[in-house]
């Protein structure tokens, strides 16, 4: 089956900082492909260089086949990168609701015009997006929030909610920066079930993630990054095991 | 009974222009100080329009809210490509080079200004008519702001305000977001502009200074800045305000300061005590029913 992301011989630098060094990647549909390695490994740089926050200096980022590494950060979510942030960034004078409902890609009823003058397409522009936030929300059993300031939601369920602003793009490929750093409990399994579902209905996830365990529960296979290169890639099982990639990175934690 | 005309309708074009700069930094968080100057290139714009080319009020109006948006764009295009704080600081270059060009070209009178504006209404009605049309201006101003802002494109404006990198990883290009709010405010502003150059037929730089960007944003945040109703009430208060101060009959050395400091004590008051201003809500929730 044709990736749905693929990447060739990506760079990128700050400075003398090399954040991206010759990175080589694919992801496939229904994949759920871990990205772990220590801090400052360049996990979220690679994030940021998918979806756009930075321009790669050289390199390839195809997109079920098309080019998108020259594109603004605008135009590669209305291309089907979806993402979420480590620290959520959601709209905090915003309801859960009027979060979601700025996640579709491509959204008409958005142009001032059409917005002030109430057209018949923005309305149902309108009303299929709520319904598929709600579809969404119900999912994450969070349907009676929708109407609730989302900064005054507990902080896993923000970390929910941000996942599901991300859903409401329908593209294929799905980025989750450390979607469960400080989520516990029914949150925990929420997150994994719909990542899983996502999965499944054939979205390529990626996902950032310290929590190995988490790594383990969810994806199939993961890379091992640092210092902005990519060291292996393989099962879950097979990087923990690995001494030297331990060493890199678990042999910290054992000694704490 | 013309004095009693003159202050509803300075209300009223304050209101206008409270309205649009709340939009601009309420709604939009655009941190610009130059909303005089488009106030001035309406009133310039349609005075000009009306002294020499003789064209009918409506069509000299409309073309001073046309300068103003297209001057606009054209500030917005060159800096807001860049980042929030550029804004700040070319809107307040821009502020001060328009007007001091104001100031010492020929065809706006230099700092004598233009006192031949045109009357289109005669007679002892001419007052009420005025408060009419502006009432009917400003009512038509704060409900454009209020649909658009309780639409889904208020929606994307409030998101990036919140949070521009979210808002454009969501697929949102802030850049034409961003013009848009800002020619559609300046656009407001040139129309208050225009009517005021008609009504009181006399415009000079010195009514546009950029000081009167602070006044109008002690409206807006004395009002409550990001909500439909703040501007109307920040601007009935201060522009009420100061006409009490005259009835007090102090000396005219006096009350230039007396109202300078009545301003920024406000705001920094409302600012410390009540950032909300006087109809905002006080805690996070201050955009609710757009998602109904």
């Amino acid at each position: 089956m044709d990736p749905v992301l693929r990447i060739d011989d990506l760079c990128k630098s700050f400075g003398g900082i090399v954040v991206a060094d010759h990175i080589d990647l694919t992801i496939a549909p229904g994949e759920i492909l871990g990205l772990i390695g220590p801090n400052g490994a360049g996990k979220t740089s690679l994030f940021n260089l998918i979806s756009g926050v930075v321009p790669p200096d050289s390199g390839k980022i195809q997109l079920q086949g098309r080019n998108i590494a020259g594109m603004s950060l605008h135009k590669r979510a209305r291309a089907g990168v979806a993402r979420t942030w480590q620290h959520m960034r959601l709209f905090r004078t915003m309801t859960v609701l009027e979060n979601l409902l700025m996640g579709p890609r491509d959204y008409p009823g958005e142009s001032l015009v059409a917005s002030v003058l109430g057209l018949g397409r923005v309305r149902r522009a309108e009303r299929a997006a709520h319904a598929q936030a709600m579809g969404i929300l119900e999912r994450m059993s969070l349907a009676q929030t929708a109407n609730a300031i989302v900064v005054d939601l507990p902080f896993g369920q923000q970390k929910l909610i941000g996942l599901a602003r991300a859903l409401m793009n329908d593209g294929r490929l799905l980025l989750l920066d450390e979607p469960m750093a400080g989520v516990e409990g029914s949150n925990y399994e929420t997150m994994q079930r719909v990542v899983h579902d996502e999965a499944a209905a054939g979205r390529a996830v990626c996902v950032v993630e310290h929590n190995v365990g988490f790594i383990k529960d969810l994806c199939t296979t993961a890379v091992f990054m640092a210092q902005g290169k990519i060291l292996q890639r393989g099962t879950v099982d097979e990087l923990t095991r690995s001494r030297e990639l331990t060493e890199l990175y678990f042999g910290v934690a054992e000694e704490a | 009974m013309e004095y009693i005309a003159g202050t509803v309708i300075l209300i009223a074009l304050f209101i206008i222009l409270a309205a649009s700069y709340n939009l601009i930094i309420g709604y939009g968080g655009l941190n610009t100080v130059a909303h005089p100057i488009f106030f001035a290139l309406g009133a310039y714009s349609s005075a000009l329009l009306g002294i020499h080319a003789g064209l009918p009020m409506p069509v000299c109006i409309l073309a001073g809210i046309a300068v103003a948006v297209l001057v606009s764009v054209v500030l917005a295009v060159t800096t807001l490509r860049i980042s929030g704080d550029y804004l700040l600081i070319a809107s307040l270059g821009f502020q001060l080079g328009l007007l001091e060009l104001i100031n010492n070209l020929e065809f706006t009178g230099g700092p004598a200004g233009l006192s031949a504006v045109p009357n289109t209404f005669m007679g002892e009605r001419r007052g009420l008519i005025y408060v009419v049309i502006c009432v009917l201006a400003a009512s038509a101003v704060v409900w454009a702001i209020w649909r658009t802002m309780n639409g889904p494109f208020g929606r994307a404006v409030r998101a990036m305000r919140d949070d521009e990198l979210a808002c454009a990883a969501l697929g949102r290009g802030l850049i034409s977001i961003k013009i848009l709010i800002f020619a559609m405010g300046c656009g407001a502003a040139g129309l208050a502009g225009g009517l005021y150059a008609y009504f009181f037929q006399y415009i000079s730089p010195d009514q546009f200074q950029v000081a009167q960007s602070a006044q109008i944003l002690t409206m807006v945040v004395l009002g409550g800045i990001g909500t439909t109703m703040g501007p109307i009430v920040g601007a009935l208060v201060l522009v009420a305000l100061p006409q009490a101060i005259n009835f007090l009959q102090l000396p005219n050395s006096l009350v230039g300061t007396v109202q300078g400091l009545i301003f920024t004590t406000l705001v920094i008051l409302f600012l410390f005590l009540r950032p909300g201003g006087l109809v905002g809500h006080t805690g996070s929730q201050s955009s609710h029913g757009a998602a109904h």
